[in-house]
C-alpha cells in the first residue's frame, strides 16, 4: 500500500506527534525519525515529554521535519499523529480535532489492571476507533498484535515496524532503502540485534490496513 | 533498548550534531574547560548530570553527585574561590537548598569562573512546584542568562564563564524543561583533553570581616557595569527588526522559538524583543530599544518578571508607550506556555489596541498539555504512573498498609515512593520537599494522639532527613520512620546514592543507613528485606507501639537497575485457581500491575512479571505459587 501519493514533497515543516506509554519505544521512534532525517541532510528538531514514563505514565514527543529550532507546534497544526496505544491516541486527537490530521495507530489497548478497580470505566475499543475516525482524515491501523504473534523470538520491536511504515509516506522524505540502512546502523552493529530489526522493518508495512469508516 | 548516541552529520563546512539542550550544556562545560562539577539529581536536569558522571568515570573531569545541593554548591564554590572553573547543576527546587551558601558567596565573588545551571519545571512535570528561578538574580544580586536553543545553550555557557571571570561574579544559566529537553542542531566540537583542577587559594582578610555591607555595595556597582557590557547586552536581540510596525512583542529566551512560531503561524508583522539577559537590565539599552514603538506586549512563561522590570523602566523614563501585560492578553501565569496559548494573544496583537472591542473577548478553550479526560461523553481515563512491576518496595507498602489504621498520619517524601500515595496503593498523606516527612512527622506527633509514620527513601534521607531525625532523638519525639532503601536515586533514572552497593562511582564508599541511625542514638532500629511482607508487618506494628523514635529500614534493590544487568529475573509464579477466593488483596491492595483480572479470574502476566514473588507472601490463601528458580 502506498500512502499520500498525491501529496508533493516540499520544504514546509511537517509536524508529527507521537503518543504512547512508557516502554513502548516512543522516544526511540522519535530518535529514529530524527536521526534518519538528519542523516539525509534535512533540518529537524524534537521535544520529548516523559515526566514519569518509566513508571508507565503517558509519553508524548513532538517532532518537526524541515524546522531547525522549535519542535513544539500548536495542536491544530499537527500533520500526523502516531499512536502507539489507543487511549493515548484518542486523548491526543481530542486536542487536535480542528487539524484533521492523518493517523497511524497500533491496535494495542492497554487497560492497566491497577486502574481497573471498578472506579474507572474504560471505553469500548470499537467506540475509540469510531471517535478516532471522526477526528482524523485518514486512519491507518498497524496490527501490532498480529505482528507480535507472528514475530518469532523474545524481542519484538514495536517502533522499528512503525518507522518502516513511515518510509512509505513520500511527504516525509524518508526513502525506504536509505532509511533502512541508517536506522539499522543507528540501532547498533550487533549482528543479532541488526537481524531482528531488519526483519521487523520488513514486516511493518505488511500489517498495515486502512481503518474502516475513515475517509 | 536505550539509544543514547549522538546524532551527527558532516558537511563541507562544518560537522554538526543533534543535541538535547541538557547535553549541549555538557558541550559548553567542556569547551569552557571546567575543572570541577557537582550536582544533585533532579529532573529535568538529569541528563546533564548523567553525562558528566560518565565523563568523570573516564577521568575527563571531576564530577560528583553530592549529598545535596547545598553541599554541591559549597564544593564548587570553594573551587572557584581558588581559581578553578566550576559548575553546579540542579533543578529549580535545588536552589532553595543551595541558597544559603550562595547568598554569602555572592558577596565575595569568585576568582575562577563559576556558573550555576538551574533547570526550571513549568507545569510541574516532575516537581513539587514550578517556582521561577529568574527571581534569584535580583535576590542574590547575580546575573542570569537564559538561552533558547541547544546551540545557544552551549554558547551561553562558554560566554557565562568568560563574563564570570571578568567580573568575579557567579553567573546563573537558567533553562526550562523546554530548552533542556528539546533536541536541535549544534556545531560539533570534540574535546578529549583532561580538565585540570589546580587551585590556588589566596588568603584575604575580606573573607573574615563582619561589615559585609561593603561587598553588598560593591555588588550593586558590578551589576550596573555588567548591564552596560556589550557582550552581556548582546544576549538581548531585536528580531524581525525590519518590520515597520509601531508594536513590539517582548519575550524571554526560554520560550522565544515558540513565540516566533506563533507569530508566523498567526501571521502578524511585528518585531519581537528576545530578552536572554534576564538580570540585570540596562535601562539605557531598554530605552534605546523601545524608543521607536508605541505599543508593547509581553509574552512570558510563569511570572510577570520581564514585564515588571521593563514596565518600571518605561515609567521611570516617561516613555510614551502603551503597555499590554500578559494578563491583559489572557496568558496564564501558571503551567507551561505552549504555542496553543499564544495564538489568541497574537490575534489580539494584530488588532487595533485603541479599540475597546479588541479587549472584550472570551478566552478560547485550549489546554496547555495534552491530557484530556472527557469530550462528547466519551471518558478517557487518566494514565497514572505507578510503582514498577517487581518493585520490592511494593512489599514495604503492603506491610505499612497492613500495620496502620485509617486515621494514622503518614507524611511522605520525594522519590519513587511518592507513587505509593496515589491510587491504588494510597499510602502517604502529603509530600512537601526533600526530607520534610520526618520534620512534619514530629510536628504532627506533637499535636495529635494518633500514630505518625514518616515514609522516606534512602537518597532523600541522606539529603535532608538526618537533621530532623536528630531532633526526634533529642526530644524523644514519638514517631516511626520507614526508610525505603532501594540503594539508588531511582526516580530520576538511577543515579548512585550514598547507600548504593552496586552502582556507584569509582572511589565511592557505601554508607550504611543503620549505622547512621544508630549513631544518632535511635534505640529501636530494624533492618529488613522489603519483600518479607508478613514478618515486616509484625515488626512495624511493634515500632508504632514503641514510645519514642523508631526506625525501620526496608531494603530491596531497584528493579529497573536489576533489569539493566539481567533481563531475565526468573519465571513468574502462577495462581492456583482452586485455592483463589477472589478476595482482591493481591489485585486491589497490593496492586502489582502484573496481576490481572481476565474473564473473572486472577492471573499473572508473564511478559511483565519479574518473579519477585512478593505476591506469594501477600496472598493469605496460599493461592499464588512460586515456581522453582531455573
Amino acid at each position: 500500500m502506498k500512502m499520500g501519493e498525491n501529496i508533493e514533497q516540499n520544504d514546509k515543516p511537517f509536524n508529527i506527534a507521537i503518543v504512547g506509554l512508557g516502554g513502548q519505544g516512543v522516544i526511540t521512534l522519535t530518535k529514529l525519525i530524527a536521526s534518519t532525517s538528519f542523516g539525509l541532510g534535512k533540518k529537524v528538531c524534537f521535544n520529548e515529554i516523559h515526566g514519569l514514563s518509566q513508571r508507565g505514565g503517558s509519553v508524548q514527543s513532538l517532532i518537526r521535519l524541515n524546522e531547525a529550532h522549535n519542535p513544539i507546534f500548536a495542536a491544530e497544526d499537527v500533520d500526523l499523529v502516531i499512536g502507539m496505544e489507543k487511549l493515548e491516541t484518542i486523548r491526543y486527537l481530542y486536542l487536535a480535532k480542528k487539524a484533521n490530521p492523518r493517523v497511524i495507530m497500533t491496535n494495542k489497548y492497554d487497560i492497566r489492571s491497577t486502574h481497573d478497580l471498578g472506579l474507572v470505566t474504560f471505553p469500548d475499543e470499537q467506540e475509540i476507533d469510531k471517535e478516532i475516525a471522526r477526528y482524523a482524515s485518514e486512519v491507518y491501523l498497524f496490527d501490532a498484535l498480529g505482528y507480535e504473534e507472528n514475530f518469532k523470538g523474545k524481542f519484538k520491536p514495536l517502533n522499528v515496524p512503525v518507522f518502516a511504515i513511515l518510509t512509505t509516506f513520500p511527504e516525509l522524505g524518508l526513502p525506504e532503502k536509505e532509511s533502512k540502512e541508517l536506522v539499522l546502523d543507528y540501532l547498533g552493529r550487533n549482528m543479532f540485534i541488526r537481524q531482528i530489526n531488519k526483519k521487523a522493518f520488513e514486516e511493518g508495512p505488511k500489517w498495515l490496513k486502512k481503518l474502516e469508516g475513515s475517509s | 533498548m536505550t539509544v543514547d548516541k549522538d546524532l551527527k552529520r558532516s558537511s563541507e563546512e562544518k560537522e554538526t550534531q543533534l543535541l538535547m539542550g541538557n547535553r549541549a550544556v555538557v558541550q559548553g562545560l567542556l569547551e569552557a574547560k571546567v575543572g570541577l562539577t557537582t550536582a544533585y539529581p533532579g529532573t529535568p536536569s538529569t541528563e546533564i548530570q548523567m553525562l558528566l558522571y560518565r565523563l568523570s568515570q573516564k577521568g575527563q573531569l571531576y564530577f560528583e553527585f553530592s549529598v545535596n545541593e547545598k553541599v554541591a554548591f559549597e564544593i564548587a564554590g570553594a573551587a572557584a574561590m581558588s581559581g578553578v572553573r566550576s559548575a553546579v547543576i540542579m533543578k529549580h527546587v535545588g536552589m532553595n537548598v543551595a541558597s544559603d551558601p550562595l547568598m554569602a558567596l555572592s558577596y565575595f565573588g569568585v576568582i575562577g569562573g563559576m556558573v550555576v545551571i538551574v533547570v526550571d519545571d513549568p507545569g510541574c512535570l516532575s516537581s513539587q512546584n514550578e517556582q521561577d528561578s529568574r527571581f534569584w538574580g535580583k535576590f542574590a544580586h547575580l546575573p542570569i542568562l537564559e538561552p533558547s536553543t541547544s546551540q545557544e545553550v552551549k554558547d551561553t555557557i562558554v560566554k557565562a564563564f568568560e563574563l564570570s571571570e571578568k567580573y568575579n561574579m557567579i553567573f546563573f544559566v537558567r533553562m526550562t524543561n523546554y530548552t533542556a529537553l528539546n533536541t536541535s542542531e549544534v556545531e560539533k566540537v570534540v574535546i578529549e583533553e583532561k580538565m585540570k583542577r589546580d587551585g590556588h587559594f589566596v588568603k584575604d582578610v575580606k573573607y573574615l570581616i563582619p561589615a559585609r555591607y561593603i561587598y553588598h555595595k560593591e555588588l550593586h556597582g558590578k551589576l550596573l557595569a555588567i548591564g552596560e557590557d556589550p557582550v552581556f547586552q548582546s544576549f538581548n536581540e531585536l528580531k524581525f527588526s525590519d518590520s515597520a510596525s509601531d508594536k513590539l512583542v517582548i519575550t524571554q529566551g526560554a520560550i522565544y522559538p515558540m513565540v516566533e512560531y506563533a507569530r508566523n503561524y498567526v501571521g502578524v508583522d511585528v518585531p519581537i524583543l528576545k530578552v536572554s539577559a534576564i538580570h540585570p537590565f540596562s535601562e539605557k539599552q531598554i530605552v534605546s530599544l523601545l524608543k521607536r514603538f508605541k505599543y508593547v506586549y509581553f509574552i512570558e512563561e510563569l511570572e510577570t518578571y520581564i514585564e515588571d522590570e521593563i514596565t518600571s523602566i518605561i515609567g521611570k523614563h516617561n516613555l510614551n508607550i502603551k503597555v499590554f501585560g500578559k494578563n491583559k492578553l489572557g496568558i496564564p501565569q501558571e503551567n507551561r506556555l505552549p504555542p496553543d496559548l499564544m495564538l489568541h494573544p497574537f490575534k489580539l496583537i494584530a488588532s487595533d489596541p485603541d479599540d475597546e472591542q479588541t479587549w472584550n473577548f472570551k478566552l478560547p478553550e485550549s489546554s496547555p498539555y495534552p491530557q484530556v479526560f472527557e469530550r462528547d461523553g466519551l471518558l478517557i481515563p487518566r494514565t497514572l504512573p505507578r510503582l514498577c512491576d517487581g518493585c520490592s518496595h511494593r512489599g514495604a507498602f503492603q506491610s505499612i498498609k497492613q500495620a496502620v489504621k485509617a486515621d494514622y498520619i503518614l507524611p511522605s517524601d520525594i522519590g519513587c515512593y511518592a507513587l505509593g500515595q496515589v491510587s491504588p496503593i494510597e499510602i502517604g498523606d502529603f509530600w512537601l520537599c526533600m526530607g520534610a516527612s520526618i520534620g512534619t512527622a514530629i510536628g504532627h506527633s506533637l499535636v495529635h494522639k494518633k500514630p505518625v509514620i514518616a515514609i522516606i527513601g534512602d537518597g532523600t534521607f541522606f539529603h535532608a532527613g538526618i537533621p530532623p531525625l536528630i531532633d526526634a532523638v533529642l526530644y524523644d519525639h514519638n514517631i516511626t520512620v520507614a526508610i525505603l532503601n532501594n540503594r539508588l536515586t531511582a526516580m530520576t533514572g538511577g543515579q548512585p546514592s550514598p547507600s548504593s552497593t552496586v552502582k556507584k562511582a569509582e572511589n565511592q564508599n557505601e554508607i550504611d543507613i543503620e549505622q547512621v541511625v544508630r549513631g544518632i542514638g535511635v534505640k529501636w532500629v530494624k533492618s529488613v528485606a522489603a519483600e518479607n511482607v508478613q514478618e515486616n508487618t509484625k515488626l512495624l506494628k511493634e515500632a508504632i507501639e514503641y514510645e519514642g523514635p523508631a526506625v525501620m529500614i526496608f531494603s530491596g534493590n531497584c528493579v529497573v537497575e536489576l533489569l539493566r544487568h539481567n533481563f531475565d529475573l526468573g519465571q513468574a509464579p502462577y495462581v492456583d485457581q482452586e485455592a483463589c477466593i477472589y478476595c482482591g488483596i493481591c489485585y486491589i491492595d497490593f496492586a502489582c500491575p502484573s496481576i490481572v483480572k481476565k474473564d473473572g479470574r486472577i492471573e499473572i502476566r508473564e511478559e511483565t512479571c519479574t518473579a519477585c514473588n512478593i505476591c506469594v507472601d501477600v496472598c493469605p490463601h496460599d493461592a499464588i505459587i512460586a515456581r522453582k528458580k531455573t
